[in-house]
């Protein structure tokens, strides 16, 4: 079952800060790809991060690129 | 210029002749190489224990034998999954260069390559589909912000299909000496092996090659960035053996925390430098990196302690 509370997305929140310390915050509609918070090397271990947090078993065949690029749209699709 | 590079290396072009002789004398015709028995016996291993990511964790100390096969089954799959999505890409980077310029003298060779990979693809694909019902699908690598010179381009290409296919080579001749595995699994690594023997051979001559040609027209500001980026793509290689929808498949509880509580053992940098221990060796001998230090130490950030 997806999760309906914000604190599974704070967790999202809070894997890419300890990634990049040099931030104390993402703002939800922020581009984390085009802020390179997000990039090739590290968006495997991103998407496990999503799906661990959120419950929700994502195939990876299949991914949007579009449902991972901000936060909000992290929340929408899989929160 | 690469294409003056290699005209001007003799050693690089006998290594060529050489190479492109083997792959004719050794062909083979893999469609009809293996027995391929309706199943495997479950109560066995599938992958060498060694090589399974819980071994000498306290995580397979917690695991019955039984389970513990399990895991190997499915740790296995992932490991030719792995091999099936690897060898497209390096079909796909090798295929954009063949007979274009600077890759003239090379080009035969990549024949030969892009054929034996393709024929390896089919038969780690056959291994999957057959005993795993599955490939597990690698995620697309997304989101490369990094922007490089042509000569650090090329460069990458060939360092990280080198470096992909050197992971490789570590299991393949494991599996293919380990007398506990099924005479079917050790085929497969064993005929996977002696071809790649052969690719890596030519890998680590072009990388070379390479390597000279972007120091020479490369900045040290990119070449310290290029010197980043590998050892991230060493733990990135490394972590991809780590796959949490193993561990759920093989019915291990948590599989996320499982995945997390492995990669921050003190086991894990061991196994990777087992694993790279041939590619690091090359690595600092060629002066590609000044040291074997991959600087993998996993914080164990996630749900519950991030």
């Amino acid at each position: 079952m997806p999760s309906t509370t914000s604190s599974n997305l704070d967790t999202v929140r809070n894997w890419l800060l300890a990634k990049h310390p040099e931030r104390t915050s993402i703002a939800a509609d922020e581009d984390l790809i085009k802020a390179r918070l997000v990039d090739s090397l590290s968006f495997v271990e991103f998407v496990l991060t999503v799906e661990e947090a959120s419950g929700v078993e994502i195939d990876h065949e299949t991914i949007d690129l579009e449902d991972f690029r901000t936060l909000e749209a992290i929340e929408r699709k899989y929160f | 210029m690469i294409s003056e590079l290699i005209s001007k290396d003799d050693r690089f072009q006998e290594i060529l002749e050489r190479l492109n002789r083997k792959s004719v004398e050794d062909y083979y015709n893999p469609y009809r190489m293996f027995d391929w028995p309706d199943s495997l016996p479950e109560h066995r291993w599938w992958m060498s224990p060694e090589l399974t990511t819980t071994f000498g964790t306290d995580i397979a100390a917690e695991l019955s034998e039984e389970q513990l096969y399990r895991l190997s089954r499915f740790e296995s799959i992932n490991f030719y999954s792995l091999n099936v999505d690897g060898i497209r890409d390096l079909i796909v980077e090798v295929t954009r260069r063949i007979h274009t310029r600077g890759f003239e003298v090379p080009s035969e060779f990549f024949h030969h390559f892009i054929g034996e990979e393709n024929e390896h693809m089919w038969f780690f694909a056959e291994f999957c589909l057959r005993y795993g019902n599955k490939i597990y699908r690698q995620l697309e690598p997304a989101g490369d912000g990094e922007t490089w010179s042509d000569e650090a381009a090329s460069f990458l290409v060939f360092l990280r299909i080198l470096l992909f296919e050197e992971l490789v080579d570590h299991f393949n001749s494991t599996m293919a000496a380990d007398e506990r595995l099924h005479d079917t699994i050790r085929a497969v690594n064993r005929i996977h092996h002696q071809d790649e023997s052969r690719h890596i051979a030519f890998g680590r001559e072009l990388v070379s090659l390479l390597f000279r040609d972007l120091t020479a027209n490369g900045s040290q500001e990119e070449l310290e960035r290029v010197r980043a980026y590998i050892r991230r793509y060493l733990n990135y290689s490394f972590e991809s053996l780590f796959n949490p929808h193993v561990y759920r498949d093989a019915g291990i509880p948590e599989p996320f925390a499982v995945r997390r509580r492995l990669l921050a053992h003190p086991r894990s940098a061991e196994f990777q430098q087992q694993v790279f221990r041939k590619p690091l060796n090359y690595l600092v001998k060629t002066g590609i990196l000044p040291d074997r230090e991959l600087g993998f130490a996993r914080t164990p950030v996630g749900r519950g302690n991030a």
